[in-house]
Protein backbone atom coordinates (compact mmCIF):
# COMPACT_ATOMS: atom_id res chain seq x y z
CA UNK A 1 0.00 0.00 0.00
CA UNK A 2 3.13 1.73 -0.30
CA UNK A 3 1.49 3.75 -3.71
CA UNK A 4 -1.77 4.48 -2.57
CA UNK A 5 0.57 6.33 0.66
CA UNK A 6 2.87 8.02 -1.43
CA UNK A 7 -0.35 9.01 -3.50
CA UNK A 8 -1.94 10.41 -0.62
CA UNK A 9 1.84 12.42 0.22
CA UNK A 10 1.01 14.19 -3.09
CA UNK A 11 -2.59 14.72 -2.34
CA UNK A 12 -1.57 16.23 0.86
CA UNK A 13 1.04 18.42 -0.57
CA UNK A 14 -1.46 19.61 -3.47
CA UNK A 15 -3.65 20.76 -0.49
CA UNK A 16 -1.23 22.91 0.85
CA UNK A 17 -0.44 24.77 -2.50
CA UNK A 18 -3.92 25.15 -2.96
CA UNK A 19 -4.30 26.89 0.48
CA UNK A 20 -1.90 28.90 -0.60
CA UNK A 21 -2.97 30.18 -4.08
CA UNK A 22 -6.25 31.05 -2.28
CA UNK A 23 -4.22 33.21 0.04
CA UNK A 24 -3.93 37.14 -0.23
CA UNK A 25 -0.27 38.05 -1.39
CA UNK A 26 1.76 39.18 0.46
CA UNK A 27 3.47 41.56 -1.85
CA UNK A 28 3.36 45.51 -1.12
CA UNK A 29 3.11 47.14 -4.90
CA UNK A 30 5.52 49.88 -4.02
CA UNK A 31 5.05 53.15 -5.05
CA UNK A 32 1.20 52.95 -5.01
CA UNK A 33 1.42 51.04 -1.16
CA UNK A 34 4.11 52.00 1.00
CA UNK A 35 5.40 49.65 3.67
CA UNK A 36 4.85 51.48 7.21
CA UNK A 37 8.39 51.18 8.85
CA UNK A 38 8.89 50.68 12.71
CA UNK A 39 9.25 53.07 14.22
CA UNK A 40 12.49 52.44 15.70
CA UNK A 41 13.87 51.25 12.44
CA UNK A 42 16.70 53.20 10.91
CA UNK A 43 16.05 55.61 8.20
CA UNK A 44 17.42 58.90 7.34
CA UNK A 45 18.84 61.03 10.08
CA UNK A 46 16.36 64.17 10.75
CA UNK A 47 17.23 66.89 13.41
CA UNK A 48 14.23 66.92 15.99
CA UNK A 49 12.25 70.06 17.10
CA UNK A 50 11.25 71.34 19.80
CA UNK A 51 7.37 69.71 20.11
CA UNK A 52 5.92 73.25 21.53
CA UNK A 53 8.27 75.81 20.31
CA UNK A 54 9.37 74.25 17.14
CA UNK A 55 12.72 75.34 17.54
CA UNK A 56 15.67 72.64 17.24
CA UNK A 57 16.42 70.91 19.98
CA UNK A 58 20.29 70.98 19.25
CA UNK A 59 22.34 72.66 21.60
CA UNK A 60 25.46 72.16 19.45
CA UNK A 61 27.94 69.94 21.78
CA UNK A 62 29.18 68.35 18.50
CA UNK A 63 28.89 64.93 20.17
CA UNK A 64 27.08 63.31 17.87
CA UNK A 65 30.11 64.56 15.14
CA UNK A 66 32.05 63.27 17.05
CA UNK A 67 30.66 60.01 17.63
CA UNK A 68 30.24 59.50 13.82
CA UNK A 69 32.19 56.90 12.71
CA UNK A 70 31.98 58.11 8.76
CA UNK A 71 32.31 61.58 9.72
CA UNK A 72 28.89 61.99 7.84
CA UNK A 73 27.90 64.70 10.38
CA UNK A 74 29.79 68.20 10.11
CA UNK A 75 29.13 70.79 12.43
CA UNK A 76 30.05 74.23 12.38
CA UNK A 77 29.05 76.51 15.62
CA UNK A 78 31.32 79.36 16.04
CA UNK A 79 30.51 81.38 19.69
CA UNK A 80 28.97 84.71 19.51
CA UNK A 81 30.59 88.01 21.85
CA UNK A 82 28.30 86.13 24.71
CA UNK A 83 30.52 83.08 24.65
CA UNK A 84 26.93 81.42 22.90
CA UNK A 85 26.98 79.11 20.43
CA UNK A 86 25.61 80.15 17.03
CA UNK A 87 24.58 77.08 14.50
CA UNK A 88 25.88 77.87 11.03
CA UNK A 89 25.99 74.80 9.72
CA UNK A 90 24.55 71.14 10.03
CA UNK A 91 24.92 68.65 7.59
CA UNK A 92 24.73 65.42 7.56
CA UNK A 93 26.16 63.28 4.10
CA UNK A 94 23.54 60.29 3.58
CA UNK A 95 25.65 58.86 0.97
CA UNK A 96 28.21 58.59 3.71
CA UNK A 97 26.46 57.66 7.12
CA UNK A 98 25.78 54.11 7.41
CA UNK A 99 22.74 54.24 9.53
CA UNK A 100 24.35 53.35 12.46
CA UNK A 101 22.57 55.43 15.16
CA UNK A 102 25.46 56.07 17.35
CA UNK A 103 25.02 59.59 17.26
CA UNK A 104 20.87 59.07 17.90
CA UNK A 105 23.08 57.54 20.94
CA UNK A 106 25.60 60.58 21.61
CA UNK A 107 22.95 62.84 21.41
CA UNK A 108 21.81 63.95 25.55
CA UNK A 109 19.21 65.94 23.84
CA UNK A 110 16.97 64.37 21.64
CA UNK A 111 18.05 66.43 18.84
CA UNK A 112 19.11 63.55 16.09
CA UNK A 113 17.37 60.82 15.31
CA UNK A 114 16.82 58.05 12.66
CA UNK A 115 13.64 58.05 11.52
CA UNK A 116 11.24 55.70 10.18
CA UNK A 117 11.37 56.63 6.62
CA UNK A 118 13.51 55.25 4.06
CA UNK A 119 12.46 57.08 0.59
CA UNK A 120 15.30 60.08 0.01
CA UNK A 121 17.11 58.47 -3.07
CA UNK A 122 18.22 61.11 -5.76
CA UNK A 123 20.07 61.35 -9.00
CA UNK A 124 22.78 62.89 -7.92
CA UNK A 125 25.14 61.91 -5.20
CA UNK A 126 25.71 65.48 -3.73
CA UNK A 127 21.78 65.93 -3.31
CA UNK A 128 22.33 63.33 -0.39
CA UNK A 129 23.94 65.91 1.76
CA UNK A 130 21.33 67.36 3.83
CA UNK A 131 21.58 70.79 5.59
CA UNK A 132 20.20 72.06 8.57
CA UNK A 133 16.99 72.85 6.96
CA UNK A 134 16.18 70.28 5.32
CA UNK A 135 16.95 67.80 8.43
CA UNK A 136 14.59 70.13 10.48
CA UNK A 137 11.99 69.64 7.77
CA UNK A 138 11.98 65.81 7.43
CA UNK A 139 12.14 65.66 10.77
CA UNK A 140 9.59 67.82 12.04
CA UNK A 141 6.24 64.67 12.04
CA UNK A 142 8.50 62.51 13.36
CA UNK A 143 7.54 61.34 16.90
CA UNK A 144 9.94 61.17 19.60
CA UNK A 145 10.45 61.37 23.16
CA UNK A 146 11.96 64.27 24.78
CA UNK A 147 14.42 63.13 27.47
CA UNK A 148 15.25 66.80 28.06
CA UNK A 149 14.88 67.98 31.43
CA UNK A 150 12.30 70.93 30.59
CA UNK A 151 13.77 73.81 33.02
CA UNK A 152 10.33 76.03 32.90
CA UNK A 153 7.73 73.43 33.74
CA UNK A 154 9.41 71.96 36.62
CA UNK A 155 12.04 74.75 37.52
CA UNK A 156 10.69 75.81 41.03
CA UNK A 157 10.05 72.28 42.07
CA UNK A 158 13.32 70.55 41.00
CA UNK A 159 15.71 73.24 41.97
CA UNK A 160 17.37 71.85 44.92
CA UNK A 161 17.17 68.21 42.81
CA UNK A 162 18.77 69.35 40.16
CA UNK A 163 21.61 70.65 42.29
CA UNK A 164 21.84 67.66 43.71
CA UNK A 165 21.26 65.84 40.21
CA UNK A 166 24.84 67.82 38.78
CA UNK A 167 26.54 66.38 41.96
CA UNK A 168 25.65 62.87 41.46
CA UNK A 169 26.07 62.60 37.58
CA UNK A 170 29.63 63.84 38.08
CA UNK A 171 30.27 61.07 39.85
CA UNK A 172 28.08 58.32 38.09
CA UNK A 173 28.81 60.45 34.73
CA UNK A 174 30.74 57.40 32.60
CA UNK A 175 29.51 54.68 35.22
CA UNK A 176 27.38 52.96 33.08
CA UNK A 177 26.54 49.93 36.02
CA UNK A 178 24.09 52.42 38.09
CA UNK A 179 22.10 53.22 34.66
CA UNK A 180 21.92 49.62 34.53
CA UNK A 181 20.61 49.18 38.25
CA UNK A 182 18.38 51.72 37.42
CA UNK A 183 16.78 49.80 34.63
CA UNK A 184 16.66 46.51 36.34
CA UNK A 185 14.89 48.39 38.99
CA UNK A 186 12.22 49.78 36.68
CA UNK A 187 11.66 46.72 35.50
CA UNK A 188 10.72 44.86 38.67
CA UNK A 189 8.72 47.64 39.87
CA UNK A 190 8.34 50.47 37.37
CA UNK A 191 6.17 52.61 39.64
CA UNK A 192 7.33 52.81 43.03
CA UNK A 193 10.11 55.33 44.01
CA UNK A 194 13.52 54.23 43.75
CA UNK A 195 14.39 52.80 47.17
CA UNK A 196 18.10 54.06 47.36
CA UNK A 197 17.08 57.73 46.68
CA UNK A 198 18.10 60.59 49.09
CA UNK A 199 15.95 62.39 51.39
CA UNK A 200 16.40 65.53 49.25
CA UNK A 201 14.70 62.95 46.14
CA UNK A 202 11.73 62.12 48.57
CA UNK A 203 11.10 65.97 48.53
CA UNK A 204 10.57 66.47 45.37
CA UNK A 205 8.74 63.55 44.70
CA UNK A 206 5.92 64.81 43.71
CA UNK A 207 7.51 66.84 41.93
CA UNK A 208 9.23 64.20 39.68
CA UNK A 209 6.12 62.40 39.08
CA UNK A 210 4.65 65.06 37.34
CA UNK A 211 7.70 64.92 35.13
CA UNK A 212 7.33 61.23 34.58
CA UNK A 213 3.70 62.08 33.48
CA UNK A 214 4.76 64.26 31.01
CA UNK A 215 7.81 63.61 29.65
CA UNK A 216 7.66 60.13 29.62
CA UNK A 217 4.86 58.43 27.85
CA UNK A 218 6.43 55.40 26.49
CA UNK A 219 6.08 53.95 30.12
CA UNK A 220 4.36 51.33 28.26
CA UNK A 221 5.12 47.68 27.05
CA UNK A 222 5.66 48.21 23.68
CA UNK A 223 7.71 51.42 23.87
CA UNK A 224 10.36 50.59 20.89
CA UNK A 225 13.10 53.22 22.70
CA UNK A 226 14.39 51.16 25.86
CA UNK A 227 17.57 52.89 25.63
CA UNK A 228 16.12 55.89 25.60
CA UNK A 229 13.39 54.94 28.61
CA UNK A 230 16.69 54.02 30.86
CA UNK A 231 18.37 57.16 30.63
CA UNK A 232 14.79 58.43 31.06
CA UNK A 233 14.74 56.92 34.28
CA UNK A 234 18.12 57.26 35.00
CA UNK A 235 17.49 61.50 35.03
CA UNK A 236 14.38 60.49 37.71
CA UNK A 237 16.40 58.86 39.95
CA UNK A 238 19.37 61.13 39.76
CA UNK A 239 16.20 64.38 40.17
CA UNK B 1 -20.01 18.11 -38.22
CA UNK B 2 -16.45 20.00 -38.27
CA UNK B 3 -15.89 23.25 -39.42
CA UNK B 4 -17.00 22.36 -42.60
CA UNK B 5 -20.13 24.70 -42.53
CA UNK B 6 -17.82 26.87 -43.05
CA UNK B 7 -15.36 25.71 -45.17
CA UNK B 8 -18.28 25.10 -47.78
CA UNK B 9 -19.81 28.62 -47.17
CA UNK B 10 -16.07 30.41 -47.91
CA UNK B 11 -15.21 27.66 -50.32
CA UNK B 12 -18.89 28.92 -52.41
CA UNK B 13 -18.09 32.30 -51.86
CA UNK B 14 -15.05 32.12 -53.64
CA UNK B 15 -16.51 29.68 -56.36
CA UNK B 16 -18.99 32.05 -57.35
CA UNK B 17 -16.00 35.36 -57.65
CA UNK B 18 -14.60 32.99 -60.54
CA UNK B 19 -11.38 31.43 -59.20
CA UNK B 20 -10.83 28.49 -60.13
CA UNK B 21 -11.09 25.26 -58.13
CA UNK B 22 -7.55 24.30 -56.19
CA UNK B 23 -7.82 27.87 -55.39
CA UNK B 24 -10.68 28.04 -53.61
CA UNK B 25 -10.10 24.88 -51.74
CA UNK B 26 -6.50 26.13 -50.73
CA UNK B 27 -7.94 29.83 -49.58
CA UNK B 28 -10.71 28.09 -47.77
CA UNK B 29 -8.10 25.55 -46.10
CA UNK B 30 -6.12 28.09 -45.53
CA UNK B 31 -8.70 30.43 -43.41
CA UNK B 32 -9.39 27.56 -41.20
CA UNK B 33 -5.92 27.18 -40.97
CA UNK B 34 -5.49 30.53 -40.04
CA UNK B 35 -8.33 30.83 -37.14
CA UNK B 36 -7.51 27.74 -35.43
CA UNK B 37 -3.85 29.14 -35.60
CA UNK B 38 -4.94 32.57 -34.12
CA UNK B 39 -7.18 31.11 -31.55
CA UNK B 40 -4.28 28.97 -30.05
CA UNK B 41 -1.37 31.67 -29.97
CA UNK B 42 -3.74 33.51 -28.08
CA UNK B 43 -4.90 30.87 -25.66
CA UNK B 44 -1.19 29.99 -25.28
CA UNK B 45 -0.20 33.76 -24.24
CA UNK B 46 -3.08 33.58 -22.03
CA UNK B 47 -1.72 30.27 -20.48
CA UNK B 48 1.59 31.68 -19.80
CA UNK B 49 0.62 34.79 -18.13
CA UNK B 50 -1.88 32.53 -16.04
CA UNK B 51 0.98 30.24 -15.27
CA UNK B 52 2.83 33.51 -14.00
CA UNK B 53 -0.34 34.30 -11.86
CA UNK B 54 -0.86 31.13 -10.35
CA UNK B 55 2.65 30.88 -9.64
CA UNK B 56 2.74 33.84 -8.15
CA UNK B 57 0.03 33.23 -6.12
CA UNK B 58 0.55 30.08 -4.52
CA UNK B 59 4.17 32.06 -3.42
CA UNK B 60 1.95 34.52 -2.41
CA UNK B 61 3.17 36.92 -4.91
CA UNK B 62 1.05 38.95 -7.40
CA UNK B 63 2.77 37.66 -10.32
CA UNK B 64 3.01 40.02 -12.88
CA UNK B 65 1.21 43.49 -12.09
CA UNK B 66 2.27 46.19 -14.00
CA UNK B 67 1.46 46.10 -17.96
CA UNK B 68 -2.10 46.87 -17.30
CA UNK B 69 -4.70 45.69 -15.03
CA UNK B 70 -2.85 42.81 -13.52
CA UNK B 71 -0.62 42.42 -16.40
CA UNK B 72 -3.04 41.32 -18.28
CA UNK B 73 -0.76 42.02 -21.66
CA UNK B 74 2.36 41.26 -19.87
CA UNK B 75 2.89 37.76 -22.49
CA UNK B 76 1.95 39.89 -25.62
CA UNK B 77 4.72 42.88 -24.66
CA UNK B 78 7.05 40.13 -24.10
CA UNK B 79 6.55 38.03 -27.44
CA UNK B 80 6.62 41.75 -29.11
CA UNK B 81 10.07 41.72 -27.16
CA UNK B 82 11.17 38.71 -28.02
CA UNK B 83 10.25 39.59 -31.61
CA UNK B 84 12.40 42.41 -31.79
CA UNK B 85 15.69 40.92 -30.18
CA UNK B 86 18.71 39.55 -32.45
CA UNK B 87 18.19 35.76 -33.73
CA UNK B 88 22.02 34.89 -32.51
CA UNK B 89 23.01 32.00 -34.66
CA UNK B 90 26.27 30.03 -32.66
CA UNK B 91 28.82 29.65 -35.25
CA UNK B 92 29.23 26.24 -34.61
CA UNK B 93 25.24 25.10 -35.32
CA UNK B 94 24.55 22.86 -37.45
CA UNK B 95 22.73 24.79 -39.97
CA UNK B 96 19.88 23.24 -41.15
CA UNK B 97 18.68 21.21 -38.61
CA UNK B 98 19.23 24.29 -35.79
CA UNK B 99 16.57 26.25 -38.01
CA UNK B 100 14.19 23.50 -38.62
CA UNK B 101 14.21 22.65 -35.00
CA UNK B 102 11.82 24.94 -33.94
CA UNK B 103 9.72 24.79 -36.93
CA UNK B 104 8.90 21.32 -36.56
CA UNK B 105 8.49 22.01 -33.26
CA UNK B 106 5.65 24.59 -33.34
CA UNK B 107 4.30 22.80 -35.95
CA UNK B 108 4.11 19.54 -34.00
CA UNK B 109 2.21 21.57 -31.44
CA UNK B 110 -0.45 22.73 -33.69
CA UNK B 111 -0.91 19.46 -35.97
CA UNK B 112 -2.82 17.94 -33.11
CA UNK B 113 -5.47 20.45 -33.53
CA UNK B 114 -6.81 19.21 -36.46
CA UNK B 115 -9.07 16.27 -34.59
CA UNK B 116 -9.61 18.33 -31.33
CA UNK B 117 -13.38 19.14 -30.96
CA UNK B 118 -13.71 22.58 -29.25
CA UNK B 119 -17.48 22.21 -29.27
CA UNK B 120 -20.79 20.85 -31.35
CA UNK B 121 -19.18 20.97 -34.88
CA UNK B 122 -16.00 22.58 -33.73
CA UNK B 123 -13.28 20.79 -35.33
CA UNK B 124 -11.19 21.00 -38.24
CA UNK B 125 -11.73 17.19 -39.26
CA UNK B 126 -13.34 14.33 -37.47
CA UNK B 127 -10.65 11.84 -38.71
CA UNK B 128 -11.79 8.31 -37.68
CA UNK B 129 -8.03 7.51 -36.22
CA UNK B 130 -8.56 10.64 -34.51
CA UNK B 131 -6.61 9.95 -31.07
CA UNK B 132 -4.11 7.44 -33.01
CA UNK B 133 -3.71 10.61 -35.11
CA UNK B 134 -2.96 13.07 -32.03
CA UNK B 135 -0.73 10.34 -30.26
CA UNK B 136 1.41 9.74 -33.51
CA UNK B 137 2.06 13.69 -34.47
CA UNK B 138 2.41 15.32 -31.47
CA UNK B 139 5.55 12.37 -31.03
CA UNK B 140 7.15 14.86 -33.63
CA UNK B 141 8.14 17.15 -30.53
CA UNK B 142 10.75 14.36 -29.61
CA UNK B 143 12.49 14.93 -32.84
CA UNK B 144 12.34 18.81 -32.29
CA UNK B 145 14.06 18.53 -29.10
CA UNK B 146 16.52 16.30 -30.20
CA UNK B 147 17.27 18.66 -33.34
CA UNK B 148 17.72 21.52 -31.22
CA UNK B 149 19.73 20.03 -29.00
CA UNK B 150 22.07 18.39 -31.79
CA UNK B 151 22.04 21.29 -33.85
CA UNK B 152 22.91 23.56 -30.91
CA UNK B 153 25.99 21.92 -30.86
CA UNK B 154 26.40 22.48 -27.13
CA UNK B 155 26.72 20.07 -24.42
CA UNK B 156 23.86 21.67 -22.41
CA UNK B 157 21.29 21.37 -25.27
CA UNK B 158 22.29 18.08 -26.43
CA UNK B 159 22.46 16.63 -22.82
CA UNK B 160 19.09 17.87 -23.06
CA UNK B 161 17.29 16.57 -26.23
CA UNK B 162 18.82 13.22 -25.03
CA UNK B 163 16.50 13.06 -21.97
CA UNK B 164 14.07 14.23 -23.62
CA UNK B 165 13.70 11.92 -26.00
CA UNK B 166 14.39 9.44 -23.64
CA UNK B 167 11.93 10.27 -21.31
CA UNK B 168 9.18 11.51 -24.28
CA UNK B 169 9.77 7.85 -25.81
CA UNK B 170 9.09 6.26 -22.30
CA UNK B 171 6.05 8.18 -21.35
CA UNK B 172 4.75 7.53 -24.61
CA UNK B 173 3.86 3.73 -23.92
CA UNK B 174 1.40 4.61 -20.86
CA UNK B 175 0.42 7.20 -22.05
CA UNK B 176 -0.72 5.58 -25.43
CA UNK B 177 -2.28 2.20 -23.30
CA UNK B 178 -4.31 4.81 -21.08
CA UNK B 179 -6.11 6.38 -23.99
CA UNK B 180 -6.58 2.61 -25.08
CA UNK B 181 -8.31 1.61 -22.23
CA UNK B 182 -10.76 4.82 -22.98
CA UNK B 183 -10.83 2.87 -26.55
CA UNK B 184 -12.01 0.08 -25.05
CA UNK B 185 -15.34 1.92 -23.23
CA UNK B 186 -15.73 4.08 -26.50
CA UNK B 187 -15.08 1.30 -28.97
CA UNK B 188 -14.04 4.12 -31.33
CA UNK B 189 -10.57 6.21 -32.29
CA UNK B 190 -12.68 9.23 -33.34
CA UNK B 191 -12.49 12.10 -30.80
CA UNK B 192 -15.74 13.63 -31.72
CA UNK B 193 -17.05 9.40 -30.58
CA UNK B 194 -15.07 9.41 -27.70
CA UNK B 195 -17.25 12.58 -26.49
CA UNK B 196 -20.45 11.70 -27.89
CA UNK B 197 -19.92 8.36 -25.73
CA UNK B 198 -19.87 10.43 -22.97
CA UNK B 199 -23.03 12.11 -23.24
CA UNK B 200 -26.08 12.31 -20.56
CA UNK B 201 -26.52 10.93 -17.65
CA UNK B 202 -25.57 14.55 -16.01
CA UNK B 203 -21.70 13.35 -15.42
CA UNK B 204 -21.91 10.08 -14.54
CA UNK B 205 -21.27 9.03 -18.19
CA UNK B 206 -17.97 10.33 -18.26
CA UNK B 207 -15.19 7.94 -18.61
CA UNK B 208 -13.12 8.82 -15.31
CA UNK B 209 -16.34 7.72 -13.14
CA UNK B 210 -15.90 4.03 -14.31
CA UNK B 211 -14.27 2.64 -11.36
CA UNK B 212 -12.11 1.68 -11.11
CA UNK B 213 -10.12 1.59 -14.58
CA UNK B 214 -11.38 4.93 -15.80
CA UNK B 215 -9.66 6.87 -12.76
CA UNK B 216 -7.06 4.71 -12.85
CA UNK B 217 -6.94 5.37 -16.61
CA UNK B 218 -7.04 9.24 -15.62
CA UNK B 219 -4.01 8.85 -13.01
CA UNK B 220 -1.65 7.60 -15.36
CA UNK B 221 -2.61 9.09 -18.21
CA UNK B 222 -2.24 12.88 -16.59
CA UNK B 223 1.04 11.51 -15.66
CA UNK B 224 2.16 10.55 -18.66
CA UNK B 225 0.71 13.87 -20.28
CA UNK B 226 2.81 15.44 -17.33
CA UNK B 227 5.81 14.27 -18.54
CA UNK B 228 5.04 14.51 -22.07
CA UNK B 229 4.72 17.78 -22.04
CA UNK B 230 7.75 18.43 -20.38
CA UNK B 231 6.68 19.70 -17.38
CA UNK B 232 7.61 19.58 -13.52
CA UNK B 233 7.93 16.94 -11.76
CA UNK B 234 9.03 15.54 -15.30
CA UNK B 235 11.21 18.25 -16.42
CA UNK B 236 14.13 16.79 -16.81
CA UNK B 237 15.20 17.85 -20.56
CA UNK B 238 15.47 21.32 -19.34
CA UNK B 239 16.32 20.86 -15.45
CA UNK B 240 17.56 24.60 -14.78
CA UNK B 241 19.19 23.79 -12.52
CA UNK B 242 21.55 21.32 -14.00
CA UNK B 243 21.16 22.45 -18.08
CA UNK B 244 20.88 25.95 -18.20
CA UNK B 245 17.61 25.35 -19.99
CA UNK B 246 18.18 22.27 -21.95
CA UNK B 247 17.66 22.19 -25.54
CA UNK B 248 16.94 25.72 -25.99
CA UNK B 249 19.94 27.19 -24.04
CA UNK B 250 21.34 28.46 -27.60
CA UNK B 251 18.05 29.85 -28.88
CA UNK B 252 17.41 33.35 -29.01
CA UNK B 253 14.50 35.65 -29.94
CA UNK B 254 11.88 34.74 -31.96
CA UNK B 255 13.11 30.91 -32.11
CA UNK B 256 13.29 30.05 -28.50
CA UNK B 257 9.61 31.80 -28.66
CA UNK B 258 8.33 29.19 -31.26
CA UNK B 259 9.58 26.60 -28.13
CA UNK B 260 8.38 28.41 -25.89
CA UNK B 261 4.86 28.98 -27.35
CA UNK B 262 4.79 25.00 -28.52
CA UNK B 263 5.38 24.11 -24.57
CA UNK B 264 2.30 25.71 -23.71
CA UNK B 265 -0.17 24.50 -27.39
CA UNK B 266 1.40 21.37 -25.84
CA UNK B 267 0.07 21.85 -22.23
CA UNK B 268 -3.10 23.03 -23.56
CA UNK B 269 -3.18 19.90 -26.21
CA UNK B 270 -3.05 17.11 -22.90
CA UNK B 271 -5.44 18.72 -20.81
CA UNK B 272 -7.78 18.99 -24.16
CA UNK B 273 -7.29 15.31 -24.50
CA UNK B 274 -7.55 14.48 -21.04
CA UNK B 275 -11.24 16.36 -21.10
CA UNK B 276 -12.62 14.74 -24.27
CA UNK B 277 -11.21 11.87 -23.36
CA UNK B 278 -12.47 11.43 -19.37
CA UNK B 279 -14.55 14.19 -18.63
CA UNK B 280 -17.05 14.43 -20.87
CA UNK B 281 -15.34 16.53 -23.65
CA UNK B 282 -17.73 19.36 -25.01
CA UNK B 283 -20.86 17.91 -23.25
CA UNK B 284 -22.77 20.30 -20.29
CA UNK B 285 -26.09 21.39 -19.88
CA UNK B 286 -27.17 25.33 -20.73
CA UNK B 287 -23.84 27.04 -21.52
CA UNK B 288 -22.91 26.27 -25.20
CA UNK B 289 -20.13 23.91 -25.80
CA UNK B 290 -17.34 25.57 -26.65
CA UNK B 291 -17.86 27.13 -22.85
CA UNK B 292 -17.76 23.68 -21.44
CA UNK B 293 -14.68 22.55 -23.46
CA UNK B 294 -12.81 25.72 -22.25
CA UNK B 295 -14.10 25.89 -18.65
CA UNK B 296 -13.09 21.79 -18.29
CA UNK B 297 -9.90 22.44 -20.02
CA UNK B 298 -8.65 25.24 -18.01
CA UNK B 299 -9.68 23.37 -14.88
CA UNK B 300 -7.29 20.58 -15.87
CA UNK B 301 -5.10 22.74 -16.74
CA UNK B 302 -4.86 24.05 -13.27
CA UNK B 303 -4.63 20.47 -11.63
CA UNK B 304 -1.41 20.60 -14.16
CA UNK B 305 0.29 23.99 -12.79
CA UNK B 306 -0.94 22.64 -9.20
CA UNK B 307 1.39 20.07 -9.94
CA UNK B 308 4.58 21.90 -11.43
CA UNK B 309 4.37 24.39 -8.15
CA UNK B 310 3.95 21.67 -5.90
CA UNK B 311 6.24 18.99 -6.56
CA UNK B 312 9.81 18.53 -6.79
CA UNK B 313 11.44 16.99 -9.90
CA UNK B 314 12.41 13.90 -10.14
CA UNK B 315 15.94 12.22 -11.18
CA UNK B 316 16.42 10.85 -14.54
CA UNK B 317 17.11 7.59 -13.15
CA UNK B 318 13.87 7.45 -11.15
CA UNK B 319 11.87 9.25 -14.22
CA UNK B 320 12.65 6.05 -16.32
CA UNK B 321 12.29 3.62 -13.61
CA UNK B 322 9.15 5.34 -12.73
CA UNK B 323 7.65 5.16 -16.37
CA UNK B 324 8.96 1.50 -16.79
CA UNK B 325 8.58 -0.28 -13.59
CA UNK B 326 5.42 1.27 -12.23
CA UNK B 327 3.32 3.31 -14.70
CA UNK B 328 3.87 0.48 -17.70
CA UNK B 329 2.55 -2.61 -15.73
CA UNK B 330 0.04 -0.59 -13.79
CA UNK B 331 -1.83 0.51 -17.29
CA UNK B 332 -1.16 -2.82 -19.20
CA UNK B 333 -2.99 -4.67 -15.88
CA UNK B 334 -5.72 -1.92 -16.46
CA UNK B 335 -5.98 -2.26 -20.09
CA UNK B 336 -6.40 -5.53 -19.68
CA UNK B 337 -9.33 -6.21 -17.06
CA UNK B 338 -11.18 -3.00 -18.23
CA UNK B 339 -10.77 -5.05 -21.56
CA UNK B 340 -12.13 -8.70 -19.62
CA UNK B 341 -14.66 -7.24 -18.30
CA UNK B 342 -15.81 -5.02 -21.27
CA UNK B 343 -15.83 -8.69 -22.90
CA UNK B 344 -17.67 -10.33 -20.40
CA UNK B 345 -20.41 -7.72 -20.24
CA UNK B 346 -19.93 -7.08 -16.89
CA UNK B 347 -21.33 -3.73 -15.36
CA UNK B 348 -21.48 -1.77 -18.71
S1 LIG C 1 22.46 66.81 17.56
FE1 LIG C 1 22.70 66.35 19.73
S2 LIG C 1 24.81 65.59 19.89
FE2 LIG C 1 24.64 66.62 17.90
S3 LIG C 1 25.31 68.69 18.30
FE3 LIG C 1 23.12 68.70 18.51
S4 LIG C 1 22.75 68.37 20.67
FE4 LIG C 1 24.90 67.81 20.31
S1 LIG D 1 23.88 57.10 11.87
FE1 LIG D 1 26.05 56.68 12.26
S2 LIG D 1 27.05 57.15 10.30
FE2 LIG D 1 25.02 58.08 10.19
S3 LIG D 1 25.31 60.16 10.88
FE3 LIG D 1 24.74 58.98 12.71
S4 LIG D 1 26.66 58.35 13.61
FE4 LIG D 1 27.13 59.02 11.53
Amino acid sequence: MGVLKDFFNLLKGMTITGKHLGRRAVTIQYPEQKMQMFERSRGVVVLLSDKETGDLNCTMCMLCMRACPTAAIYIDAPRDENKKRVLKEFKVDHALCCYCGLCEEACNFSAIKLANKYEFSTWDIDDLVWDVNKLQDVGRDVPYVDTRKKKPAAKAAAKPAEKKADDKKSAADGAKPSAEENKQSEGDKPSEPKATDTAAADKTAPAKDEKAVDSSPDETPESDETRRSADDDTKKGDA
Amino acid sequence: MELYPVFMWLHDLLESTGIGEPWSTIISYGFLAVTVFGTLSILALFLVWWERKIAGHIQQRFGPMRTGWHGWYQTIMDAVKLLQKEDIRIATRDKAVFFWAPVVCFVAAYLAYVVIPFGENLIVADLNVGILYIIAVTTFTVISLLMAGWGSNNKYALLGGMRSAAQVVSYEVPMAVSILTVIVFAGSLSMVDIANAQQGNIIFNWFIFKPPFGIIAFLTYITAATAEANRTPFDIPEAEQELVAGYNVEYSGMKFAMFFLAEFVNLFTVSAIAVTLFFGGWHGPLLPSWIWFLLKTFAVILLLMLFRWTFPRLRVDQLMEFAWKFLVPLTFANLILAGWFKYAGWHW
